[in-house]
């Protein structure tokens, strides 16, 4: 690694902390900040047909520390979660730390293997599409890759389980913990990904054959396989890996949908969950969590790219 | 296609090391159920996850439920009232999942420990109830003044007794391998799933499977497509969109069944124009609630004609009346509103239950027929549950469960539509209705009990305080399973009576 990517490597790292400080400062104020009773909410997400009850708000309020001021409640998350302690959720009154990073586990492991179907499909296609263009592969880059960007997928998830698993009886429908169960959501992730990076892969590889470096070594005389592998694909990864970092942070916090459609116990879902119970130490602890992998990944990817591509160094 | 063999590379090493298909009602009495609700808070009696305990086959209270809400034997097997005081015997024989024997002490562990929460159940908040052990076997309770009800109070999942060993650990009691029902929780999975296995030293009907394996599942197109996959055989919740298709599957069973539950449009009194009941009749004369609840909703809740619906013996079955525009018109015109001073209101809702929205949309274009303008507001309960309390606001659709734990509607009463009620969004005050309220503070007789309650939500018609919309129905289907038996209380248990077919 040369110096200044090990530079820019010890300064974003050194941002990480920084910016989790700030967001978390912000993550905590603003549902307090932004009205309504929290102590109530917490006690109609815990029971639905509850009436208000002032005694037992301030009872419950005592007891989740929320009577106290918002600045000396924020003090003590912090010092509680510099300690790797991140609270107790409110509804659950259970670690929020051991749950949040459990979920945050069952999504990186989605969005890894999500990840690595799409590039594993992608890849290949987009450097066949650009390499025999107006082919079967090209095509299938424009048609097939249009329906999977356009689709969402909360419709391309049904539509799955609909095949494999109804009608076909190939798969399960839903949950996660065994690798069948693994397979249509990660399909479904999948498709988005591999289709962009089909494209940016096709795009990327018809300016690499152009390129200078490229048809001297056709000229050399080196296989078609050898100039792909060595002179093409290392400058068309560099495309797919600056959308890699992010796709794989987006993916952490943010595949509520596929989470959701087949019941995978991830980052996703407990956020939701969080969020329509008020639970505000969990959705601290899951935003500081996707926030600081996102930063970490973002900078991976962009390491790499670098690393990969002298033109970036 | 060269191109697709990495992905079927993946995918084979995938389903290579799988473990089998998804299990459903095989052949060893595995049952496998898509429940909707996951449990709120890690199973805290204190929340609704006593409830969900009950359902599950799990937990028992003191006292049970038959199919028409009274009150049964439990864990209890007879009590009596002396005014304040109630003295339960307790069943001899009953062992905990883990060994341990009933007695008067354990109820008394598990009681106070539940009445001691910040928030306790809304079964038994606000009766100054106390427990103390009397004998090896009887257990006394006294409440702040007379309870006639007490018996269905305790009837309450939140009122559930665990083992001994579940309390005093410093944590939130568990009830894995700690309660008494006809099935063992042995797995807590979140609020992903748990798993359940036949309790094999239950005194009364033994649990018909060996083993459910429960998950929560909170999509209903989720609950529906496992359920025809296999992955499930009892799922409930479905989606609206899929009833009559299940209906006409024979590989299904496919219930519908009502929910006592009501969609109500509430009308503030406290303020113009409200407060004028001339318009609220006006309202309720312009709404035709049999299009809302077969065309709007599809046939997936039944016309409200009242407060209770046919979920409660004392509920309505009659439909509601047509719309009456011109009816309608007149009404408004007598209270001073017509072409030269047309009415405009706020509509109000929120989007936790899907069906309100699309109600709050077709409630507005009926309205607009009459002449009233609606402004619709779709925003947060949180935020807007202290405005309508405090009466700022027109019109406010909500959706209220009318029985709060236990099968008895007095606090539902008590607390919407008495003066000083907690929940008293719509600013009724009548002293009339009050005092007829207020009798229920003294009458056991279960139907003595439902005579005030149908006379009080006629009153509530007269009055036209609010206008009842719809009872929504609540649906569940087995496939390869069978024993289902719709409960529209919501109440008693559920998982037990499931077995996997032939």
């Amino acid at each position: 690694m040369t110096l200044p990517v090990a530079a820019l490597a010890l300064r974003r790292l050194l941002l990480v902390p920084l910016v989790l400080l700030a967001a978390s400062a912000v993550v905590f104020g603003l549902p307090r900040l932004l009205g309504g009773n929290v102590t109530r909410s917490v006690i109609r997400s815990r029971s639905l047909a509850s009436a208000p009850d002032p005694a037992a708000e301030a009872r419950l309020a005592a007891e989740l520390g929320l009577d106290r001021p918002l600045r000396d409640q924020y003090l003590a998350w912090l010092a509680g979660a510099l300690r790797g302690d991140l609270g107790r959720s409110f509804t659950t009154r259970a670690p929020v730390a051991p749950q949040v990073l459990g979920a945050a586990g069952v999504s990186a492991t989605l969005a890894v293997l999500a990840l690595a179907v799409a590039l594993a499909v992608g890849l290949p296609a987009g450097v066949s599409a650009a390499d025999r263009p107006g082919r079967v592969a090209d095509r299938a880059v424009d048609r097939v890759g249009s329906v999977a960007l356009a689709v969402p997928e909360f419709v391309i998830g049904p539509a799955l389980v609909l095949v494999l698993a109804v009608w076909a009886g190939w798969l399960p429908a839903l949950g996660w913990g065994t690798a069948d169960r693994a397979v249509l959501p990660v399909l479904t992730l999948a498709l988005f990904p591999a289709a962009l990076a089909a494209r940016l892969v096709r795009a990327e590889t018809r300016v690499a054959l152009a390129h200078p470096s490229t048809v001297t070594a056709v000229a050399k005389g080196l296989s078609r396989r050898r100039v792909l592998a060595v002179h093409v694909l290392p400058r068309s990864l560099t495309a797919v890996l600056a959308e890699a970092g992010p796709f794989l942070a987006g993916t952490l916090g943010g595949a509520v949908v596929v989470e959701v459609v087949f019941d995978v116990p991830g980052l996703g879902r407990t956020l939701a969950e969080a969020i329509g119970s008020r639970d505000l130490p969990t959705i601290q602890a899951g935003v500081v969590v996707v926030l600081g992998v996102a930063m970490l990944l973002t900078l991976a990817a962009e390491l790499a790219s670098r690393a990969l591509d002298p033109r970036l160094r | 296609m060269r191109a697709l063999a990495p992905v079927v590379l993946v995918l084979a090493l995938l389903l290579s090391a799988c473990g089998g298909g998804a299990p459903s009602a095989d052949g060893d009495g595995t049952v496998a159920v898509a429940l909707q609700f996951p449990p709120r808070a890690g199973y805290a009696f204190d929340a609704d996850d006593g409830g969900l305990l009950t359902k599950l086959g799990v937990a028992e209270p003191l006292v049970a439920l038959d199919p028409q809400g009274n009150a049964v034997p439990g864990l209890a097997t007879s009590w009596t009232q002396d005014g304040t005081s109630w003295r339960f015997t307790l069943r001899d024989g009953v062992t905990f999942h883990d060994g341990a024997r009933l007695d008067a002490n354990a109820v008394v562990t598990a009681l106070t420990h539940v009445l001691g929460r910040p928030a306790p159940p809304r079964a038994i908040t606000d009766i100054g109830l106390q427990v103390a052990a009397e004998g090896p076997m009887t257990v006394r309770a006294t409440t702040t003044v007379p309870d006639p009800v007490l018996p269905l109070r305790l009837s309450s999942g939140a009122t559930s007794i665990l083992s001994p060993a579940a309390y005093g650990t410093g944590q939130q009691p568990s009830p894995v391998n700690t309660a008494t029902g006809p099935l063992r929780m042995t797995e807590i999975r979140g609020s992903e799933g748990a798993t359940l296995m036949r309790f094999d030293g239950y005194r009364g009907e033994r649990a018909r499977a060996a083993r459910v394996d429960v998950r929560y599942v909170i999509d209903p197109q989720t609950r529906e497509l496992a359920l025809r996959a296999g992955d499930v055989g009892f799922a409930e919740g479905l989606p609206e969109t899929s009833r009559a298709g299940l209906a006409a599957d024979p590989s299904v069973t496919f219930s519908e069944f009502p929910s006592a539950r009501t969609i109500l449009l509430q009308l503030n009194q406290s303020a113009p124009p409200f407060a004028d009941v001339r318009v609220r009749k006006a309202v309720t004369a312009a709404l035709d609630r049999n299009v809302l609840a077969n065309q709007v909703l599809g046939g997936s809740a039944l016309p409200a004609s009242d407060l209770f619906g046919p979920a409660v013996p004392y509920g309505s079955t009659q439909a509601p009346p047509p719309a009456d525009v011109p009816g309608a018109q007149a009404l408004l015109a007598q209270a001073g509103h017509g072409p030269q001073n047309p009415l405009r209101v706020r509509l109000w809702t929120f989007p936790n239950r899907p069906e309100l929205p699309v109600l709050a949309q077709a409630i507005a274009s009926q309205l607009q027929a009459a002449g009233v303008a609606t402004d619709i507001t779709i925003g947060e309960y949180d935020a807007q549950e202290p405005e309508v309390l405090a009466g700022r606001y027109d019109m406010f659709l909500n959706s209220r469960s009318y029985l709060s734990d236990y099968p008895d509607a007095a606090s539902t009463l008590t607390s919407d539509y008495t003066s000083g009620g907690s929940y008293a969004i719509d600013g009724y005050r009548s002293p009339a209705f009050d005092a007829l309220v207020g009798q229920l503070g003294t009458v056991t007789d279960t139907a003595a009990r439902a005579r005030i309650y149908r006379q009080a939500a006629g009153m509530l018609v007269t009055d036209a305080v609010g206008v009842p919309i719809v009872h929504p129905r609540n649906t569940a289907a087995e496939k390869g399973v069978t024993g289902f038996v719709p409960d529209p209380l919501d109440l008693r248990p559920v998982l037990p009576v499931l077995a996997p077919a032939g």
